[in-house]
């Protein structure tokens, strides 16, 4: 039996009701509100109306007096100004934005390089038959399962400077400013080098053996084989680990958020956190839309870029 | 038919119900004589309040239940049914739903994330919550915008639990009125005092060697920030406390950005800064912004030397401290870690708390220290004192109950408010500390201050009397100072206390010095002030700190 072309549109209604409202719309009202400001103003009333039975017959009270309920009348009226690119401009000359995009890019020039390069190297090691390997793989994917925020607190107990299990070393974890950036990079790689692993290996597992037996016989040594087997294999691998941990790195929040608040000052303050500050907890929701737009389409520019030039080096 | 042995299990609650006074319920008592007895639970220690029904008001009465099958919603921070602020709601829930016949949902929610609920909520309008547990520093937000539900008149109709803003000084009724309107019901007194360990500044050994070194007796407590600096130097790193083998601190603060830490600023500045004055003028009694035109005061000459002062009180306590809230810092002091700690009423109750506290009997409290110079506005130089100026603050929260305007039921959640904030109900949770409800009122105050309040009734709590003494006496001097810290209630309060939050975090960090701090400060400032509309801030600031131009 086919499906007429009505009921074809029923069944697809629901998702496109669910990305209308949860994905188009919040994307247009925020490209709106980055080009408006928007002020508020409310006038409440009340009245007070008797209350009801179900059979529609007043309540009474003890003293057989009708029972009443408040009801709220409100007028809100909005007034949209419109303010062209008002909101960009400011981003040129605020300080925060520039901190913040110093934070975001640093964290992720080196977080991700040094997830990428800790995954590769633990995927080779567990590519070798090494004693409880299948346990040892276990625990060490267990870290991608728990939730940044909760990690974040945890870190929070474990870089504690007074009586912290690393209080003995000294290093001032959360006061310093540098120190803390690394605190919040140590922590993200701590969680994420596990993803990076758990890709590499499960490629390196799928380059064939007799490949290595070639390069064997060909008197190559362990390094040849990484250089010249292992690493020209997993290029494809590593470039979609890359740009998938690179979109996740950019958007980094919950583990400062637990973890420093974005301190001390702001220098582990990153993009996301101060957009949502500014919105959500200031309610400059304008200048906060046009900060998700740029910060977008920079993230754009740059991931393009990037696979422009991947695609001319290696097809 | 009933088995004969199950007989007695009807029978004992019967004759139970029989032997009862007048009218009792599990958590209220009303008795002949007009006197009410409200049972508290465990976390007060069963403590039993005596009130009466006068007291209580008119819709309250053992027959009566006016919010039958009414829920109300309260938003609180988040801190759990034994918690600051959160936990007196959780202990008064059972009461007020047995007086009221009514429902009372708790909304908890992380400080981060409750002005943002509450703001959400208010601005579209949608009444999920009938009342906030606001801090202070929100009243610009909400009271000049509609969003407040006045409550004058239920506070005057004798129908509802009674408390009067004639009990508060005049600086704590200012929090929770906006141009003289009240919105706020009475609850928590913030303001912050300086703890000293008592045994230690008493010490006669480390009185001889202060002297020795600084040429002065060692000051039994510090009257100036300058003494207090030099007496955190002298026994920072020392060993003075014998409980560990640790050396111990001078000052412990806390300075976590996005937290508390520029409140520090703000009670050790104010008397770097203010000028005093019969009146508030142009000049005179201000801090935030000049009233005439909403300039930035922030980075003026007085305000970098206090804040230069805070880097170097900071070095005589852990560098971790940078990164510390609250319980951090507190935890540190009640452990016997530093000499000093200027903080919030909660500590001096804490120090009480002998299961978390290491220094009852040896936490004593005093007003606020001054600076020996502030900077005069008028002449642009600083002026040296000859002697101490108190200048009084009420810098935090004084956490309290305002009723939302969209409110189906503002008359049932004012009800509960001013069910906690009684009399008795208010003394009781100001002396137990980990309730974060602060003393302010005067009948938390001692007799010999105007108050009516006796050290007893802090020592049945559990106090030390001299601990219990010295503290409700430093509150009343930093509630009625002849000069004031004035409080930052204009619309975005919250957003420039965040930019100047994360400036003093990045120079106590050691990344910007206190000028370049103060100036980008100022600088984020005007944008703020720009953006909300000059006009309109000028109008409000003005309003709020009682300038007439």
């Amino acid at each position: 039996m086919r499906w007429t072309g009505k009921i074809r549109f029923l069944f697809l209604a629901p998702a496109v009701i669910w990305v209308l409202a949860f994905t188009v719309f919040p994307l247009g009202y925020s490209l709106y509100l980055a080009f408006y400001k928007i002020e508020q103003k409310v006038e409440v009333k009340r009245e007070k109306q008797p209350m009801l039975d179900a059979a529609g017959q007043p309540v009474l009270d003890d003293a057989g007096q009708p029972r009443t309920k408040n009801v709220v009348i409100k007028e809100q009226v909005n007034t949209a100004t419109f303010i062209g690119l008002d909101n960009f401009k400011r981003m040129l000359t605020d300080t925060q934005v520039h901190e913040a995009v110093r934070v975001t890019l640093t964290f992720v020039l080196i977080a991700v390089p040094l997830e990428l390069a800790l995954g590769f190297l633990l995927a080779v090691l567990f590519n070798q038959h090494i004693f409880g390997r299948p346990i040892l793989r276990a625990i060490m994917i267990l870290p991608i399962f728990a939730t940044p925020l909760a990690v974040g607190y945890t870190f929070f107990t474990i870089f504690y400077e007074v009586g912290g299990p690393l209080a003995w070393t000294g290093i001032p974890f959360l006061s310093n400013p540098t120190w803390a950036l690394m605190s919040v990079i140590i922590v993200d790689v701590w969680q994420w080098t596990p993803f990076c692993f758990l890709v590499f290996l499960a490629a390196l597992q799928g380059v064939p053996d007799e490949l290595y037996e070639a390069a064997r016989v060909d008197g190559a040594n362990a390094w040849d084989m990484l250089k010249e087997v292992m690493l020209p294999l997993l290029i494809p691998t590593i470039v979609i680990v890359l740009l998938l941990r690179m979109a996740e790195a950019l958007k980094l929040f919950d583990i400062p958020f637990a973890l420093t608040g974005g301190g001390p000052g702001v220098a582990t303050q990153p993009f996301s956190m101060l957009a949502f500050r500014t919105g959500l907890r200031f309610f400059d929701l304008g200048y906060a839309s046009a900060m998700s737009y740029a910060f977008l389409a920079v993230i754009m520019i740059v991931i393009t870029l990037f696979f422009r030039r991947l695609r001319a080096n290696y097809g | 038919m009933m088995h004969p042995l199950k007989w007695p299990l009807f029978a004992l609650p019967a004759l139970a119900l029989l032997t009862l006074p007048a009218s009792a319920g599990q958590n209220v008592e009303w008795k002949d004589d007009g006197t009410v007895l409200i049972k508290l639970g465990e976390a007060y220690n069963n403590a039993v309040i005596q009130t009466t029904r006068e007291e209580l008001g008119t819709e309250f009465g053992p027959d009566k239940q006016p919010f039958k099958d009414v829920t109300i919603s309260v938003t609180v921070n988040g801190a759990g049914p034994k918690g600051g602020i959160s936990g007196p709601l959780y202990q008064f829930r059972p009461i007020w739903e047995e007086l009221s016949g009514g429902k009372l949902n708790i909304v908890e929610l992380p400080f981060a994330e409750h002005y943002t609920k509450m703001m959400l909520d208010l601005r579209n309008g949608t009444g999920q919550y009938d009342a906030f547990m606001v801090g202070a520093f929100w009243y610009g937000d909400i009271a000049p915008a509609g969003y407040a539900f006045p409550i004058d008149e239920l506070n005057k109709s004798g129908k509802y639990p009674k408390w009067t803003y004639d009990d508060m000084p005049d600086s704590l009724r200012a929090l929770h009125q906006w141009k003289g309107v009240g919105y706020g019901v009475l609850n928590d007194g913030d303001g912050q005092v300086l703890y000293y360990r008592s045994d230690v500044l008493a010490d006669k050994t480390h009185q001889e060697a202060f002297k020795k070194e600084y040429g002065y007796d060692l000051p039994n407590p510090p009257q100036t920030w300058q003494q207090l600096l030099d007496v955190s130097k002298y026994f920072n790193g020392k060993n003075w406390d014998a409980t560990d083998a640790d050396p111990d601190s001078g000052t412990v603060l806390h300075l976590k950005v996005g937290e508390q830490g520029h409140y520090h600023f703000q009670t050790l500045s104010s008397s770097f800064v203010l000028n005093p004055g019969d009146k508030v003028t142009r000049t005179k009694n201000v801090y935030w912004f000049d009233p005439e035109d909403m300039k930035p005061l922030i980075n003026s000459p007085g305000h970098v030397k206090a804040l230069e002062f805070l880097q170097e009180l900071h070095k005589t306590g852990p560098q971790a401290q940078v990164g510390w809230s609250l319980g951090e810092a507190w935890d540190y002091f009640l452990r016997g870690k530093a000499v000093f700690a200027f903080s919030w009423g909660d500590l001096g109750a804490l120090c009480q708390d002998e299961s978390r506290s290491k220094v009852k009997g040896k936490c004593s409290a005093t007003a606020i220290p001054s600076s020996n110079e502030y900077y005069d506005f008028e002449k642009k130089e600083f002026v040296k004192l000859d002697k101490p100026r108190l200048v009084g603050n009420t810098v935090g929260g004084s956490w309290h109950g305002v009723i939302s305007n969209f409110s189906a039921n503002p008359e049932a959640a004012y009800s509960l408010l001013s069910l906690m904030a009684i009399k008795p109900a208010s003394k009781l949770m100001a002396t137990v500390g980990w309730d974060g409800v602060d003393p302010g009122f005067k009948y938390q105050f001692l007799k010999e201050d105007g108050g009516t309040a006796d050290v007893e009734d802090y020592v049945k709590a559990g106090w030390d009397a001299n601990d219990a003494k010295s503290y409700v006496h430093a509150y009343y001097q930093v509630f009625t100072a002849p000069v004031m810290m004035p409080y930052l209630r204009i619309p975005g309060s919250f957003e420039y206390w965040d930019i100047l939050d994360k400036n003093l975090s990045a120079t106590m960090s050691g990344s910007k010095t206190a000028q370049q701090a103060l100036d980008e400060t100022a600088q984020s400032w005007e944008a703020v002030t720009d953006r909300i509309g000059r006009d309109k801030q000028k109008a409000d600031y003005q309003a709020a700190i009682g300038y007439t131009p």
